[in-house]
């Protein structure tokens, strides 16, 4: 249809166009597929996964804040045997690649859960989530020390050999050098950035906006952020970026490729516009043939050359 | 309901937009395709405007609905809801809808009590017609901090067979709370079902009521809402049953499966005063009669 090379590369994983869902925000796809033909996306990403059931946090558990939101959803997941049964299964009858978003209390458990995907043909990437905000034990715990990262890598890689992307936490001092440890250990690409640690206060109630008092912050406003994460990161390591944070449009999409990402995922816009990936990725793909581009991967860092 | 087609996206148009009672509007949107497909206690997720400021939808009850038209009764609250009051016929918005799974109406129901607090007055406009239209004989209990406050009494006295009013002030029917009412109706009528919509603590003391009478009741709980669709678990309500999703799973919940004491109201004004109104409450049968 059109003259433009929308395919690029995340490991062995061929997509067909470099948007994403972001996980946690499209569910298992099924949610959406009223809205979105999901053989369109390049990806779907799916919520995080827990070797056994997790109840998440108590509500409420979002907070609207300026060109942003927070959350605090904890993770609630039905377990990884219930979600092969349940999401996996749906999946395997639609065409599009599925990517698990993979998540634990311990390395142990993140290994376990990577070997039982393994086993599915289903899947084609595992999402390695050592950032999540909003879990006491595990989750962002694992994001935030180069020791711990790697040690979670080390354990994964050696439980499957799909592509796997790790996913970092904004949280830290110093992104590059998660992502250069991550990488260190097999790391097929690295996706970035997740949730900002924030905070709101009902002046009303005196109380926090959130039951679990801090919640991981999304959407437009943490953009900048992002990009400039992705930016660091991408000049850093060999590996492919994911880049995500804030996209509501194809400009977004196409600032995140500049700063050197190879694919992006769209997370908090599918709240306001549920057909915001597919919306995203054909805005992307006229972007590019109306700059004269024939592959969206000459995008990728183009920023960086002058 | 259960069989409830699947949710769309539609561009919108206001028709009009009417202050009904203080802090209270009601607008009627140009929605042919929503309008043709929702059922009693679904929701509409809707895009009031745009900016920095509105990055979440709004979720709002379908109080009535026909001819190609919704009504959507709200209360101004904070900035979505005073930009939805300024909203002028003929502009332009847009929802998702219709979601949720609705109130269930079972076969051979013959009398149904229908409790609404404040704008729990909201999702009941869709069932009372649809009870009537089904030759229920419905009850309704409604209570309001005043007479003014009680919201689309035209049409709760053109379909219910009766209509009992409570408030807080006394200014209409019987001062204190519809609580009051709805213990007496409960008790004395013995409803094969009981509807109830309104501030968390209400429905809670009358979702009590209805047990101890035996009685089936349904509630319409409210939860803070991202995706609307099921998607994120932002709207999370603790039951027998595990967690569950208000927007996908309810908002209407069977009061017996519901804990309580783990859920939270996303409502942020402080819930009432759960104890029966200090004044007995009126005749139902004769209702309109103050009592200050
Ligand atoms: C299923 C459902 C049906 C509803 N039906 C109605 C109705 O028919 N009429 C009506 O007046 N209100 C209804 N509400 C509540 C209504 O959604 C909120 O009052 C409204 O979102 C407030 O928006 P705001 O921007 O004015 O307030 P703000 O406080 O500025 O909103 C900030 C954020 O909090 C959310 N929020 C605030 N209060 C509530 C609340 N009580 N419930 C859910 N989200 C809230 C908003 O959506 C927004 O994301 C319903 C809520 C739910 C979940
Ligand atoms: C409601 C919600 C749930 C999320 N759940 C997860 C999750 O399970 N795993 C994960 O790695 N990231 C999760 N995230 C983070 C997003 O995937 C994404 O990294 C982040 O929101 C930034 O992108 P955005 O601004 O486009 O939303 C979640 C975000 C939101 C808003
Ligand atoms: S609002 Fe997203 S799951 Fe209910």
């Amino acid at each position: 249809m059109s003259a433009v090379d929308m395919r690029v590369r995340i490991g062995s994983l061929e997509l067909r166009t470099p948007v994403m869902t972001a996980s946690g925000t499209f569910g298992s796809g099924r949610e959406y597929a009223a809205f979105v033909d999901l053989s369109r996306l390049g990806a779907l990403v799916t919520k995080g996964v827990s070797l056994h059931p997790w109840a998440g946090n108590d509500s409420p558990r979002i907070a609207e804040t300026p060109s942003g939101m927070l959350n605090s959803i904890g993770l609630q997941n039905p377990g990884v045997e219930a979600f092969v049964a349940n999401d996996l299964n749906w999946l395997a009858t639609q065409d599009v690649p599925v990517i698990v978003n993979v998540v634990g209390h311990s390395v142990e458990e993140y290994a376990a859960v990577a070997t039982r995907l393994d086993a599915e043909e289903m899947v084609s990437a595992l999402e390695v989530n050592i950032s999540c905000p909003n879990v006491d034990a595990g989750g962002m715990v694992f994001g935030t020390s180069c020791p711990a990262a790697a040690e979670v890598v080390r354990a994964v890689r050696a439980s499957t050999g799909k592509t796997l992307i790790v996913k970092l936490s904004p949280n830290v001092t110093d992104i590059v050098e998660i992502a250069r440890a991550v990488e260190a250990e097999g790391a097929d690409a690295v996706s970035l950035i997740n949730t900002l640690l924030g905070m709101a206060i009902d002046t009303r109630t005196f109380r926090p906006k959130l039951a679990r008092g801090v919640g991981g912050l999304s959407g437009p406003a943490i953009r900048p952020v992002a990009v400039r994460m992705v930016w660091q990161v991408a000049a850093a390591v060999g590996i492919p970026v994911v880049g995500m944070g804030g996209i509501t449009c194809a400009e977004d999409a196409a600032e995140f490729m500049l700063s050197g990402a190879t694919a992006v995922a769209v997370g908090t816009a599918n709240f306001m516009d549920p057909a915001a990936t597919v919306r995203i990725a054909d805005g992307l793909e006229r972007f590019c043939a109306e700059r004269g581009m024939t592959r969206v991967s000459g995008l990728i860092g183009a920023a960086r050359q002058g | 309901m259960c069989h409830a087609p699947a949710p769309h996206t539609e561009s919108v148009t206001v028709i009009a937009n009417e202050r009904v009672a203080p802090g209270v509007g009601l607008v009627v949107l140009e929605a042919p395709r929503t309008a043709a497909s929702v059922q009693p206690g679904q929701f509409v997720h809707l895009r009031i405007a745009e900016g920095a400021d509105f990055i979440l939808r709004r979720p709002f009850s379908v109080f009535r609905a026909g001819g190609g038209r919704l009504e959507i009764l709200y209360q101004v609250v904070g900035r979505g809801t005073r930009v939805l009051a300024d909203a002028e016929p003929g502009e332009g918005m847009d929802l998702i809808g219709p979601l949720g799974n609705g109130w269930r109406v079972v076969e051979g129901t013959a009398h149904a009590l229908v409790v609404a607090g404040g704008l729990g007055a909201a999702p009941m406009g869709m069932l009372v017609e649809e009870l009537a239209r089904r030759g229920v004989a419905v009850t309704l209990a409604q209570g309001a901090p005043t007479g003014e406050r009680l919201l689309a009494r035209e049409l709760f006295e053109a379909t219910c067979r009766r209509v009992a009013c409570a408030t807080d002030d006394g200014s209409f029917g019987a001062c204190g709370f519809v609580t009051g009412l709805s213990a007496d109706l409960i008790e004395r009528d013995r409803p094969d079902v009981v509807y109830v919509c309104g501030p968390e603590a209400m429905e809670r003391v009358v979702a009590t009521q209805a047990e101890a009478a035996g009685v089936p009741c349904q509630v319409s709980l409210e939860r803070l809402m991202a995706c609307g669709v099921g998607a994120c678990l932002s709207c999370v309500v603790s039951t027998h049953h595990g967690r569950k999703r208000a927007c996908v799973d309810g908002p209407v919940f069977d009061a017996a499966d519901v804990l309580w004491e783990a859920s939270e109201d996303p409502e942020a004004h402080p819930a009432p005063d759960p104890k029966p109104p200090a004044v007995a409450a009126p005749d139902p049968a004769a209702p309109g009669r103050g009592e200050a």
